[in-house]
């Protein structure tokens, strides 16, 4: 598969603070890319880095197979971003802000403008410094999509969108995923995650965890176990994992065995009632945030 | 981009130039009422008490305050020079650092512009208001020097542009600094502290030979006030240091701002 992003040993030093270790990850054509983490995680960082805007202690990053430096303007030209917090010139209506952008590309964007600032409508007329948050968001949408980028990066694109809006979001990120555009999505909102995107990078205090595919991730030997029995103190011993407490008699836990081995473990006791759940995506990437 | 940066800082420009304008019409509007009164004759000799220094720092030792001209030569020169470097100061300080300060330039960052671009547009930009807040006050002067009485033409016309040389270099050494932080805030009160320890400076290298060295250290010895006063001519030497100090302040800026975390 053609990689359309490459980053390769990212390390971000803010003074002697570590913000990313050896970040190394790629982004396929026409992929979904989600890359979660909490607040603080790096993500951020890492999306600054590859746009230039803080220097990288260390590492490189590649698109379309050239190193991106902040003056290749032909591969800038070829990227829409969209930061967490959207902030524009307030002095400009929404028009002026539109014909700016535009007149810093030499293909016509008109079209794709005029789809875009309809569905999500945008009152052209209005002066940015009136427009509330969530329409400055859309109008930060609409600025990282309308010259068609091969590369979108977004980074945290749905906070302060209403649900309809939302919805709208994602279908314009369906839309552009069918053209071919390949998309960086970073967010701390887990149900995105199983959403829209094909593949996930989870990062943690700066270190990338994990790339895998979604489906790989929903398909981990992962399930929520309830058990109810007179016995339980000795199952917690022998199952020697961390669980909840719900009473005296039930346990909670994430269980990592196979069914067999969990049923073979459980056929030696007393059990009056035993539950086995699939895991949530949510469960599933907390459990590797533990 | 040059017409965006040139609208955006037009509101500032227009307010600095009707207010310093404001001022200039005041003394053309007072300055007959005085000279025609019966005590006007006893200024040039008030002034004779003063200590020379301060009438050197005022060059009213070679200019007589008798007429609207002979107070632009003297007090109006330096009102001149602190006006028009003081908005350099604040213009130079502010128009590449605005951007950070405002948070824009995550945005602007993500188009396909390079960062020296952006500094050659904003310097443009702030080359054309200072130039044109120079010449609108020149004009305004001509006409305000043509109804008050006669003047010397060639020397007001030095003397309304010696302020420019000053000005542009206080701009570019505004803009370098800017380039180390990411807050405006810090840099205004800079650029206004660049602008009167010049000030002092000057004045003081003027008035006792011991501290002349002082001259050397501001930016106001480039305007050459005095030369102009006295041989109606510009300093050849005073336009290439200040192309010099220019060049080499936007380079420095250029190189500095091309290394800069923005964010």
């Amino acid at each position: 598969m053609k990689n359309i992003l490459e980053i390769k040993n990212l390390t971000k030093y803010y003074g002697k603070t570590l913000a990313v270790k050896d970040l190394s990850l790629e982004l396929h054509a026409g992929e979904i890319f989600g890359f979660i983490g909490p607040n603080g995680a790096g993500k951020s960082t890492t999306i600054r880095s590859i746009m230039n805007l803080i220097n990288k202690t260390k590492g490189e990053v590649y698109f379309l197979g050239e190193t991106l430096t902040k003056d290749n303007l032909t591969l800038k030209e070829q990227i829409g971003y969209l930061p967490s917090e959207v902030f524009l010139y307030e002095d400009l209506t929404v028009k002026e802000m539109l014909d700016y952008h535009e007149s810093f590309y030499k293909k016509n964007l008109s079209k794709r403008r005029k789809e875009l600032v309809k569905k999500l409508k945008l009152d052209e007329s209005k002066k940015i410094e009136d427009l509330s948050l969530g329409n400055q968001k859309k109008l930060g949408i609409v600025l990282a999509f309308m010259h068609e980028p091969k590369l979108l990066i977004l980074d945290e694109p749905t906070s302060g969108l209403d649900p309809i809006m939302q919805q709208v979001f994602y279908d314009l990120l369906q839309e552009e995923k069918e053209k071919g555009t390949t998309i960086f999505y970073s967010t701390h909102i887990l149900s995105e995650i199983s959403k829209i995107c094909d593949r996930v990078g989870i990062i943690k205090e700066g270190n990338l965890l994990k790339v895998e595919s979604i489906k790989e991730l929903q398909s981990k030997n992962l399930t929520n176990v309830t058990i109810i029995s007179s016995e339980i103190e000795k199952i917690i011993k022998e199952l020697k994992v961390e669980v909840e407490t719900l009473d005296e008699k039930t346990i909670k836990f994430k269980n990592t065995l196979n069914s067999n081995a969990l049923i073979k473990i459980l056929s030696k006791y007393e059990i009056e009632k035993l539950l086995i759940e699939e895991p949530t995506l949510e469960d599933i990437f907390l459990h590797y945030y533990k | 981009m040059f017409k965006r940066e040139y609208k955006f800082n037009l509101k500032s420009f227009l307010i600095w130039t009707i207010i310093t304008l404001s001022i200039f019409l005041l003394v053309y509007l007072m300055y007959p009422a005085i000279m025609s009164s019966e005590n006007a004759k006893m200024i040039d000799e008030l002034v004779k008490v003063f200590p020379k220094e301060v009438l050197v720092a005022f060059n009213m030792d070679i200019a007589s305050m008798d007429s609207a001209f002979g107070w632009l030569k003297s007090e109006g020169s330096v009102f001149l020079l602190l006006i028009i470097s003081s908005y350099a100061g604040m213009l130079g300080s502010s128009i590449l650092l605005k951007e950070e300060n405002d948070k824009t330039i995550e945005y602007l960052n993500s188009l396909p512009i390079k960062r020296t671009t952006i500094i050659l547009n904003k310097v443009l930009v702030g080359i054309i208001n200072i130039t044109a807040l120079t010449l609108l006050i020149g004009i305004f002067n001509y006409i305000g020097l043509t109804i008050s009485g006669e003047f010397n033409t060639k020397q007001f016309i030095l003397l309304s542009l010696t302020p420019l040389f000053s000005a542009l270099v206080t701009f570019f050494i505004c803009l370098f600094i800017s380039t180390f932080t990411h807050k405006t805030k810090k840099t205004l009160g800079i650029s206004l502290g660049i602008v009167l320890v010049s000030y002092m400076l000057n004045t003081f290298s003027a008035m006792a030979k011991e501290v002349e060295f002082l001259k050397y250290f501001s930016v106001f010895t480039l305007a050459d006030i005095r030369n102009v006063i006295m041989n109606s001519s510009i300093n050849l030497t005073v336009i290439l240091i200040t192309i010099i100090l220019s060049i080499s302040f936007l380079s420095l800026t250029i190189i500095n701002y091309n290394k800069k975390e923005l964010v």
